[in-house]
């Protein structure tokens, strides 16, 4: 544009600087870029930093049920098996007889004839417990020995790895003092083998007696209890029936079979049991804590996605200006509500309230009522249903407003009226936007940390789904629950603190797919209203 | 050049008189030259070879109906189409005094200084009146007070607004009525000194009052300044232009003096257009 | 035409439905209440007392102390740690049988500074980097397969739990930059976690700045950057701090993410009584959710607890309220006064 020979002199052409100018905005726009790739490095550092403490978790608690096979732990745990169910049947006696009493109190009968006509039974019941004298007092014998080994093995491990450390920094002479102690584990087995010939002489002893007892066991006065105890009977009699399976188990037992590699990545993913820092073994199953906050979230979505998906139409489509100026940023300044004042209050008055309610006499025909524990599954439930009813308000609103006007005014021209219309166009043509709100909704309860710590009970247990629907007012420990709570006592780098990021691990992937489904959803909504 | 046009909406067979880019008589070198430009949105191409000469210090007109690609062209002439995505110039070339504007190294801010725009829909920032004029002379680094004031009350004469608000410089440029909002757009084009302006339909908004006052400021500037302007209004073109291109389905049809195309059109189609048989 | 009958019928169910709905939004709205009754009532009279200056002074400017509960010549006595030294050299030789109670006499101050501290610093960097991205994202990018990675990434980093974060933050910070538990940890760990938030609603705002601005401010040779910092940035800017000041909110409230980053659940110097400047950000703080947490949890429930414990709570959610509400009020009157 050299050509234009002109009076316009105000604004210098741009010559002297035009590369620096450039430079400068080339720098600027890669400032912004860079920035907006911090979101994908920091998805990665996640991804990559929960794999790198949780993913030596495998190789440690392989090593950690190789000892327990070792040791002769795992032998131990077969016997203390049917020890514990012997136990279990004890336990089953005395709800029977706890049932007894209640029918009979009901009668009105005093407490001495109550006595009285369980007397018979009560003896059967003793006697019952007392033939698993032995048993027991095998177990704890057993017990003894193999915790002793587990130590010497579990010391001589150390120093191993002691020893290979030094080697490695080339400090041969120190190495070499290292002096490996030697374990005769031969020996240490004999002797436990030798529990194998005891078991089976102690089983046999105690089937006699059990058969004996059976023979002759006395009668309740109540069909009830009967009918339960025959039951009870039948559970006996399959207990003895599996104790030849267990002593052919300990026979076949060798300390040497391989545990396969794929077993620690199992016992994680199914195993049922989370237990650490104890002085037998420690079980790193994540079913407790995955079955927790499942139901946790499931009461709480069950409580959130009505009230959620109810007030969400209601303010769309129902309620008058007024109201809807002041309910929609009540519920969002809800949302506000930090969670662990929620879980304090959880503590404070709503645990209290489940239980004064489960002991009023206004619920007295529900079974499973009253209820033991106050934090548990329903309190927890609750308090996150309060937190998961502003995220799906708010999308499910979102949904609801953004059907075209179109779509409404036709139904009202064809006479519908506006619960018609609700229900058959609004609601229908923004379904896919409502579940993913109640989706986002699950994302953030089970995501959610401190009102389950405080208030969900923390008993690392799986829940006796055999109370119907008094389940859910069982305590459970969670996934988030358990890494907060533990995360701080662990030592770094050891097996409970891998498997403590492992849970982190399932936790992220899960709350990735519920994202990911909800991002579908949004999608095909988008698309459901053109 | 183009000699036989596709163009199967219009049933009635279309025999081409002359070539569509007939040289206007007088200028032998325009402003603006354009030669043979292709333009696609992706793959949706919109503009199909169009050449033409803008003369300087005039008033040229694009008309044509909807969708014709008349403000698309308009936008490839000081490169605003570089703000949307996947659309861009894909075979010829665009001079604007010789210089080709989409050479690689060619500094784009410099071109939008020299070729400024009015939009269709009055776009005054929020600011005051005066902070709107003055942006284009701050940008380009302008500091000294008594520079801007002469400037700025320069730009504002130039565009029939000064009258209007010279006591209220400093209140928002959005308390101004529709057409006076235009008008402190084109004051705003005008504070830079661009040698061309470009307006997209720039009273497609206005009142008729407000469309008048317009009009008359692009008949005034015409002697400064080299106007583009795209109209949907016949009437307009016929105003205040000197040279009018039509284009009909990303096509030019034809380009001519304003009085010919208007009193005795060399194409059908664009004599169908001007009396309003379709379009 | 449909019957009469079945019309009132259809009126009558569709008045009863209506009114379900009705009950379950303000049931909803109900529980809120109740909750901000119960905490606004019981900690109220930790916090406010009923003589001037009306509020609880100490509580508010003391650190916590333990609380001893003793029997004293029949009458009950319940000192705090400091004063129950003062009365132990002030009676010499009386042997008494004192209950201590952790964190339930005194006040929650370092709390409050822990979490004003933590809250500035996560926000300044989730906001500078925040604001940034969306700049990137809402003016030069152009659709491209990175340009989508970074927009998956952002709606799934929404997602991440804050234990996550926690754990996160943990592996990285703490452990692998070896910063231990310190604000600067708690810092990056919460700045991370808002950060999408913060991208997301900086982005609404700025794609809610007409084009038209940009288009003007280019087309009179204003550069990229100087139209993005003239002409978008200052009318977006309102937006964005008000939706940033929810993100403060979620900041201040959030517990599990730095629970192993960056709080302590006692500490006797405040944050400022450090030996050398740097190690101001090397320190670990007591912050107020955690105070809260453990307060609430570590401690039993009885009528000596509950002055710290609702106290607590209710600081607390009067703080983190009054931001949400902040943001509320000023989001509602932009709404309606801000329309392009």
């Amino acid at each position: 544009m050299e050509g234009l020979a002109d009076s316009r002199i105000l604004i210098p052409a741009r010559t002297k600087s035009r590369r620096t100018q450039a430079a400068i905005e080339q720098g600027i726009k890669a400032f912004f870029g860079g920035n907006a790739l911090v979101a994908v490095i920091v998805l990665a550092l996640i991804t990559i930093f929960l794999f790198r403490e949780g993913f030596g978790f495998f190789g440690q608690n392989l090593a950690n049920l190789r000892l327990y096979r070792q040791a002769g732990l795992e032998y131990v745990d077969i016997i203390r098996a049917t020890a514990a169910q012997h136990e279990a049947l004890s336990r089953k006696l005395s709800e029977i007889r706890l049932r007894q009493v209640r029918v009979m109190e009901k009668r009105n009968a005093p407490l001495d004839e109550i006595n009285a006509a369980l007397a018979s039974f009560d003896q059967f019941a003793s006697a019952f417990s007392d033939t698993a004298e032995n048993l027991h007092g095998l177990v704890s014998d057993l017990t003894e020995q193999a915790s002793g080994l587990k130590e010497r093995l579990f010391a001589r491990a150390e120093l191993l790895a002691q020893r290979s450390q030094l080697e490695q920094n080339g400090e041969h002479d120190a190495a070499a003092k290292i002096v490996l102690p030697e374990i005769d584990r031969k020996s240490a087995f004999d002797s436990l083998h030798q529990g194998a010939a005891t078991f089976e002489s102690v089983s046999a002893e105690m089937t006699a007696k059990l058969y004996n007892l059976l023979a002759t066991a006395p009668p309740l006065p109540d069909p009830g209890g009967q009918k339960a105890f025959e039951q009870w009977k039948t559970q006996t009699r399959e207990y003895l029936a599996g104790l030849p399976a267990a002593s052919e188990k300990l026979r076949s037992w060798s300390p040497d079979t391989a545990i396969p590699w794929y077993r620690s990545i199992s016992s994680f993913l199914f195993g049922r049991e989370w237990v650490t820092a104890s002085f037998w073994q420690d079980w790193y199953g994540i079913v407790p804590l995955l079955v927790g906050s499942v139901m946790v979230s499931l009461v709480a979505l069950l409580i959130a996605v009505p009230l959620g998906v109810a007030s969400a139409i209601y303010v769309s489509e129902v309620a008058s200006r007024h109201e809807k100026r002041l309910i929609k940023p009540y519920i969002e300044f809800i949302s506000a509500i930090p969670s662990v004042v929620l879980g304090f209050f959880g503590i404070a008055v709503v645990g209290q309230a489940v239980r004064a309610a489960s002991q009023s006499s206004f619920f007295k025909w529900v079974s499973f009522f009253p209820i033991s524990e106050r934090l548990n599954i329903f309190t927890a439930g609750c308090l996150l249903a309060l937190m998961a009813v502003p995220t799906i308000f708010t999308l499910a609103e979102d949904a609801l407003r953004n059907v075209p006007r179109g779509f409404k005014e036709a139904s009202y021209a064809m006479g519908a009226n506006r619960l018609q219309t609700i229900a058959r166009v609004i609601v229908p043509a923004s379904l896919s936007g409502i579940v993913s709100a109640i989706l986002l909704g699950l994302g953030r309860v089970i995501g959610e940390t401190m009102v389950v710590l405080l208030c969900a009970g923390n008993r690392i247990a799986i829940p006796d789904f055999t109370q119907g629907l008094g389940t859910i007012f069982q305590p459970v420990h969670t996934m988030t629950g358990i890494i907060a709570q533990e995360m701080g006592e662990v030592v770094r780098g050891s097996t409970h603190y891998r498997a403590l990021f492992m849970v982190g691990l399932v936790l992220f992937t899960i709350t990735l797919g519920i994202n990911y489904l909800a991002q579908k959803f949004v999608a095909r909504f988008r698309m459901s209203i053109g | 050049m183009v000699t036989v046009l596709e163009m199967p909406e219009i049933t009635s067979p279309i025999t081409v008189n002359q070539p569509a880019t007939a040289p206007i008589p007088e200028v032998e070198r325009g402003i603006i030259e354009i030669e043979s430009v292709d333009f696609a949105y992706g793959t949706n191409k919109v503009l199909h070879d169009i050449s033409l000469n803008i003369p300087p210090r005039s008033v040229t007109a694009f008309i044509g109906p909807s969708g014709c690609g008349k403000t698309t062209l308009l936008r490839c002439l000081n490169r605003m189409n570089d703000l949307i995505d996947g659309a861009g110039i894909t075979r010829g070339s665009i001079k604007i005094e010789g210089l080709d504007i989409n050479a690689p190294h060619l500094d784009v801010v410099d071109l939008r200084r020299r070729v400024g725009m009015v939009f269709q829909k009055s776009n005054p920032f929020p600011k005051s009146i005066y902070d709107n004029v003055a942006y284009g002379l701050r940008i380009a680094g302008i500091t000294k007070r008594t520079l801007i004031d002469e400037a700025v009350e320069k730009s504002l004469r130039s565009a029939a607004l000064w009258d209007e608000v010279k006591d209220r410089l400093h209140v928002s440029g959005y308390g101004l009525s529709g057409g006076q909002q235009q008008r402190l757009c084109i004051a705003r084009a005008l504070a830079v000194e661009p040698e061309i302006v470009l307006m997209d339909e720039p009273c497609s908004a206005l009142d008729p009052i407000a469309t008048a006052k317009v009009e008359e400021l692009i008949r005034q500037l015409k002697e400064q300044y080299t106007i583009v302007i795209v109209t949907h209004n016949m009437q307009q073109a016929g105003r205040c232009s000197d040279v009018t291109a039509f284009f009909y389905l990303g096509r030019l049809i034809e380009f001519d003096r304003t009085t010919k195309i208007f009193s005795n059109p060399a194409q059908r189609q664009t004599e169908e257009y001007i009396t309003g048989r379709f379009g | 035409m449909t019957h009469p009958t079945h019309r009132t019928y259809q009126r009558s169910v569709e008045r009863l439905v209506f009114w379900l709905f009705r009950l379950a939004t303000y049931l909803v709205l109900a529980a809120a209440t109740y909750i901000f009754l119960d905490i606004g009532i019981k900690g109220g009279r930790t916090v406010f007392t009923s003589t001037p200056p009306f509020i609880n002074v100490p509580f508010l400017t003391e650190p916590p102390q333990t609380l001893y509960v003793f029997d004293f010549e029949g009458k009950k006595m319940t000192l705090g740690d400091r004063e129950f030294r003062q009365w132990k050299t002030a009676h010499p030789g009386v042997e008494v049988e004192a209950t201590s109670i952790a964190y339930s006499a005194g006040g929650i101050w370092p709390c409050i500074v822990g979490t004003a501290l933590l809250v500035i610093g996560s926000m300044v960097l989730a906001l500078g980097i925040g604001i940034s991205s969306a700049i990137y994202l809402s003016e030069y990018s152009r659709n491209g397969p990175l340009i989508r990675l970074v927009r998956i990434a952002i709606l799934n980093l929404a997602g991440v739990p804050s234990i996550v974060f926690g754990l996160f933050g943990f592996g990285l910070f703490v452990i692998f930059f070896g910063w231990n538990v310190s604000l600067i940890a708690g810092w990056f760990t919460l700045g991370l976690m808002v950060l999408p938030a913060i991208i997301t609603a900086s982005e609404e705002s700025l794609r809610a700045v007409p084009q038209g601005l940009r288009e003007g401010s280019l087309a009179l040779g204003a550069s990229k950057w100087q139209t993005i910092r003239k002409n978008v940035l200052p009318y977006a800017l309102p937006g964005i701090l008000t939706s940033s000041i929810l993100g403060i909110a979620r900041v201040a409230g959030e517990t599990a993410p730095i629970m192993f980053t960056a709080a302590y659940a006692m500490k006797d110097e405040m944050p400022w009584q450090v030996a050398k400047f740097t190690d101001f950000f090397f320190q670990g703080v007591m912050a107020l959710p955690y105070h809260i947490y453990v307060v609430s949890s570590k401690i039993p429930q009885n009528e000596y607890t509950e002055r710290v414990q609702y106290g607590g709570a209710f600081v607390f959610l009067f703080l983190v309220m009054l931001i949400a509400l902040t943001s509320i009020v000023l989001r509602e009157r932009s709404r309606s006064r801000l329309s392009w």
